[in-house]
């Protein structure tokens, strides 16, 4: 057998450690040898503090203990994202990680539910999903697996601290045979005739040679960009935000769910935790002054302040292909959205896995480095997509951005699944890409866009079974949410952080 | 809200017709639809089949249809998988085995372990791993058993006449209403069809038309915008011989389809005889010169009663037009290989009932149609057009520029894929999954040049135990699956045979 790949990971923040945990965990060290290098002076974004469902089949695959990654980063569980005067002043609905209706019937539930709507049957669509109502009673269970039920249907993610998830993930990653190297990079060397990068010099004079370069380095992007010079495909004109305070506050109500409020000029997140509530407050510079951003958040806060608010600054996009030459781009040094719907952590783990399955050897073949790229801007595109939805749909006109948002052109895909929606409440699926209808079914009507019409397939129940339907379904849900454990109880029984209590 | 479809009418012949004329009475009947089949002169022969996929079974369910009554009504028999000879030199047969797709921990399937253990000089071949190209070799039938991670489906052989008569008693008789007619004119205004005006005077209105007949295209052939674009290209068989010879004993458990020099024939044996079907370029050989080969082609004595049609895969370029949508071979066509026939009307009609119009005025739902079901197309397409493009003949010029030109994009990257790792990139809306597009690529010789890092880590002994273990399991389960002879006289089916003769 040939040598082992050498991978040189650039960066230990969030992205850098799940990549290193991920490949040292899955690949043996017969076929890579993984090196991170790292500088404790350069501080981490630690994107997002709250996570996508789908990080817990990384979990699982990397062998990690759910309950003790729990306690390590002292999270608590989340069912969905709650979005708060986004469609309008006076909304508010929750994205749930599960299905409106029964499991099963989620092509047709909601055409039934429009139905009912139509012919004066007046309820809110929020009623019949098990996931969102035990969120909105801040309860939590795990998912029923034997038997088809309402409260089998969904799934669950996490609130953490990102660098504590960091750190725990570097403990393993080092335990299980990755090397960190602490310092700063000086410069990069290329094979003078491929470009293909060689090594990393270090301010130390030290060299770290490899076959394969996963930039990690954040916003910087210090070999895709900076080395490699991989052109930014720009989003901004359609997720205006560039800028985000964010300060930490006494623990609250451990609710388990995202809230997401909009406010004059973007929108502010609070994420429960275990010992302390993540706030931040996402903007546009164009609409507001940074001052008055970060007086508006500290104002908001619903609990005491536990320091001063910290303020980033981004651009929203992607480059043009995340994997040039031997360099492979995850996190951040990659691409960027808002932290809206939780995706970063998403795509740094779809990076990751993919980067996996298509692994290259010592010569790169290009077909895999081609069909990586074909994946990842796939799933770019289609997440920002989603994301526009939120602000292209409101009908708020008391402030500037929320005006901009409304009238503004945005992407043909998005404007023909929304006019499709509108029209018969069809809502097209894809296989690659984060966002199921279950997912757009939630934002859509939760901006306020109620279809004019529903499939004729909703109309073949009998007219006087449809209210007893829809009332039963609601009454099952109340029943099965009540059986639940408060969430602060179940996270004190299941996975306490020893500080936390 | 504008007024909402009330009269569908369905205008074409045979399965199509009365597929899409049941399926929208059983889901829409009882929100008030009505449906009314013209029915045009068929165009089926007595020597006509159709092989289906196991995806029909699906169909058949949300119709209502007892599976049964297709072995005692249709003549039908069930088959595991399909057979492949001829299509590379010396190389052996190969069956692609109708297994269901397994939920593979984090995208490593089987494939992934294969692959390592073929590179270490195991000499198993990739099908004696599919418990449903196991099965058909066996010629037994892959009913459920409790094994969640090996398991197949069958699909159908089936007497195209009788399978068209049931369906048609079926939907009468649960209130589609249906006359037969040849279409005189048809009425358009603007994008939309007012009317169809019969052979016998009669104007038939309705608020939605399907086009169900087939590659007549009676209906979307006049539409505008909704031209036909040939695949010959790609797929360059022209002509199509069907014929029919004496019935195999045993009875097979799979299609046979072997490649001669200037196309290939396929033998689908049923309950009273063998279906045998021939396609070819006709730039290569005469029909005559086929008819005259035909029993050494088929490797069976082949009875007179051949038929001769032309053979035109391609699409449409708008698949619903106003208030008229294409079903089946009116949307698109392609070559009678990989049991797709019926599967191209199944996943229109499928398409159209998740996207069932609203409203009679106005059509949101065609442009999704329409991108929907050409993908679909187009994924179908490329899975026919890798038998051509991956053939090892070096004998004939038909195989020669299959193997030169170029293939789609789409295409492409499947085969490149493949060959450089072992997986293949699926986009939306492929009808074959992972493991129908592996068994068609590795039984076609392409052979990945690595495979996923992952597999080193299981140890080599226990790899090595692994798979031993499978095929011991696979040998297993065949071995308790019925031969087709004994299944088709299992008491069950007697009794759904009763049921359709008290119909």
């Amino acid at each position: 057998m040939s040598e082992p790949l050498d991978i040189v990971i650039l960066g230990g923040g969030t992205a850098g450690w799940m990549a290193a945990t991920a490949l040292v965990s899955l690949i043996p060290t017969s076929r890579c040898r993984i090196r991170l290098v790292e500088s404790e002076e350069i501080g981490i974004v630690g994107v997002g503090e709250a996570t996508f469902p789908e990080i817990k089949n990384l979990n699982d695959a990397m062998g990690i203990d759910e309950a003790e990654m729990m306690r390590a980063t002292k999270a608590a569980f989340k069912l969905g994202i709650e979005f708060v005067d986004w469609g309008f002043k006076g909304s508010r609905y929750i994205h749930p990680f599960g299905v409106h209706g029964p499991p099963g019937m989620d092509h047709i539930f909601h055409h039934r539910w429009l139905r009912a709507l139509r012919h004066g049957w007046k309820s809110d669509i929020q009623e019949y999903s098990f996931a969102l109502q035990a969120a909105r009673r801040c309860r939590f269970g795990f998912p029923e697996t034997r038997l088809p039920r309402v409260n089998s249907a969904y799934t669950y993610a996490y609130h953490f601290d990102a660098g504590l998830y960091s750190l725990y993930l570097r403990g393993l990653a080092e335990q299980r045979g990755a090397i960190r190297t602490e310092g700063k990079v000086k410069g990069v060397i290329q094979d003078p005739e491929t470009g293909e990068i060689r090594s990393l010099l270090l301010e130390s004079g030290e060299t770290i040679s490899g076959d394969l370069f996963i930039d990690c380095s954040g916003f910087r992007s210090l070999l895709l960009d900076k080395t490699l010079g991989v052109a930014w495909k720009d989003w901004s004109k359609w997720l205006p935000c560039d800028r985000a305070f964010a300060v930490p506050s006494e623990r609250d109500e451990l609710s388990p769910y995202t809230r997401s409020t909009a406010m004059e000029a973007g929108w502010r997140w609070r994420i429960p935790l275990q010992h302390r509530t993540g706030n931040g407050y996402v903007f546009s510079s164009s609409f507001i002054e940074e001052s008055e951003a970060a007086e508006s958040l500290m104002r908001s806060l619903e609990t005491k302040a536990l320091g001063e608010p910290r303020m980033l600054k981004f651009q929203t996009g992607h480059r043009m292909v995340s994997w040039e030459k031997n360099c492979v781009a995850i996190g951040l040094a990659g691409g960027f959205f808002e932290p809206l719907e939780s995706t970063s952590i998403y795509l740094v783990q779809i990076a990751i896995m993919e980067l996996v399955r298509l692994l290259p050897g010592k010569r790169i073949d290009p077909r895999l480095r081609e069909e990586f790229n074909r994946l990842i801007d796939l799933q770019y595109e289609r997440i920002r997509d989603f994301l526009i939805l939120h602000y292209k749909l409101n009908t708020r006109e008391d402030a500037e951005i929320w005006r901009y948002c409304a009238a503004m052109d945005v992407p043909e895909s998005l404007t023909r699944k929304i006019e499709l929606f509108r029209q018969s409440a069809i809502i097209e699926r894809y296989k690659d890409g984060l966002f199921t209808p279950t997912s757009w079914l939630s934002v859509l009507i939760g901006q306020g866009l109620i279809p004019e019409s529903y499939s004729p397939l909703a109309d073949a129940m009998p007219a006087e079974r449809l209210t007893s339907y829809l009332d039963e379904l609601r009454t099952d849900i109340e029943d099965r949410v009540e059986e639940m454990l408060p969430h602060d109880r179940f996270i004190d029984r299941y996975c306490a952080a020893e500080t936390a209590l | 809200m504008t007024r909402r479809i009330e009269q569908v009418a369905v205008v074409g012949a045979d399965a199509p017709a009365w597929m899409a004329a049941a399926a929208i009475q059983r889901s829409l009947g009882g929100a008030g639809i009505r449906v009314r089949v013209i029915e045009l002169p068929t165009l089926l022969q007595p020597v006509d089949a159709y092989s289906t996929l196991p995806e029909l079974a699906g169909f058949h369910y949300r119709i209502g249809l007892e599976e049964g009554l297709l072995f005692s009504a249709c003549k039908a028999l069930p088959v595991a998988g399909q057979r492949f000879s001829n299509w590379s030199g010396a190389a052996p047969p190969f069956i692609r085995g109708y297994d269901q797709p397994v939920e593979s921990g984090a995208g490593l399937g089987f494939t992934q372990f294969w692959i390592k253990g073929r590179q270490q000089g195991l000499r198993t071949e990739f099908e004696n791993f599919s418990v449903g190209a196991m099965a058909a070799k066996a010629g037994r039938v892959p009913i459920p058993t409790k094994n969640a991670e090996l398991r197949a489906g069958f699909g159908y052989h089936i007497d195209a006449r009788a399978y068209t008569a049931l369906l048609k008693l079926f939907a009468t008789r649960g209130g589609v209403e249906s006359k037969s007619a040849m279409v005189a004119g048809v009425e358009t205004e603007g994008e939309r069809i007012a009317a169809v005006t019969l052979s016998d005077g009669e104007r038939v209105e309705a608020d939605l038309f399907i086009d169900a007949s087939g590659a007549q295209a009676v209906l979307i052939g006049r539409m505008a915008g909704a031209e036909f674009d040939s695949w010959h290209e790609w797929l360059p068989c022209d002509r199509m011989l069907t014929a029919s010879a004496k019935a195999l004993s045993p009875f097979p458990g799979f299609s046979q389809i072997s490649a001669f020099r200037q196309g290939w024939t396929g033998l689908f044996p049923l309950q009273d005889r063998t279906a045998v079907v021939a396609a070819y370029d006709s730039r290569q050989i005469s029909d005559q010169g086929v008819l005259d080969s035909l029993s050494a082609f088929a490797n069976l004595p082949v009875n007179g009663d051949a038929v001769v049609s032309g053979l035109t895969p391609g699409i449409r370029r708008r698949m619903w037009v106003g208030n008229c949508v294409a079903v089946g071979e009116s949307a698109f066509s392609l070559e009678p290989l990989d049991a797709v026939q019926l599967h191209i009307v199944h996943q229109c009609i499928s398409q159209l009932m998740t996207l069932f119009p609203v409203e009679a005025g106005a059509f949101h739902e065609a442009e999704l149609y329409d991108r929907i079901i050409r993908r679909a197309a187009i994924n179908l397409r490329d899975f026919q057009a890798a038998h051509y493009k991956l053939n090892r003949r070096f004998d004939a010029p038909l195989w020669d520029g299959c193997r030169d030109a170029a293939v789609p994009e789409t295409l492409q990257r499947k085969l490149d894929v493949f060959s450089a790792r072992g997986r293949v990139p699926l986009y939306d809306d492929e009808t074959f999954h992972e493991d129908g597009w592996e068994s068609l690529l590795i039984g076609h010789g392409l052979m990945p040049q690595s495979y996923d890092p992952r597999v080193d880590a299981i140890p080599e002994q226990e790899h090595i135990a692994q798979m031993q273990l499978r095929l011991k399991d696979i040998v297993g389960l065949v071995e308790a699956m019925p031969v087709v002879d004994d299944f088709i006289g299992s008491a069950e089916l007697q009794r759904q045979a009763e049921v359709i003769a008290l119909g």
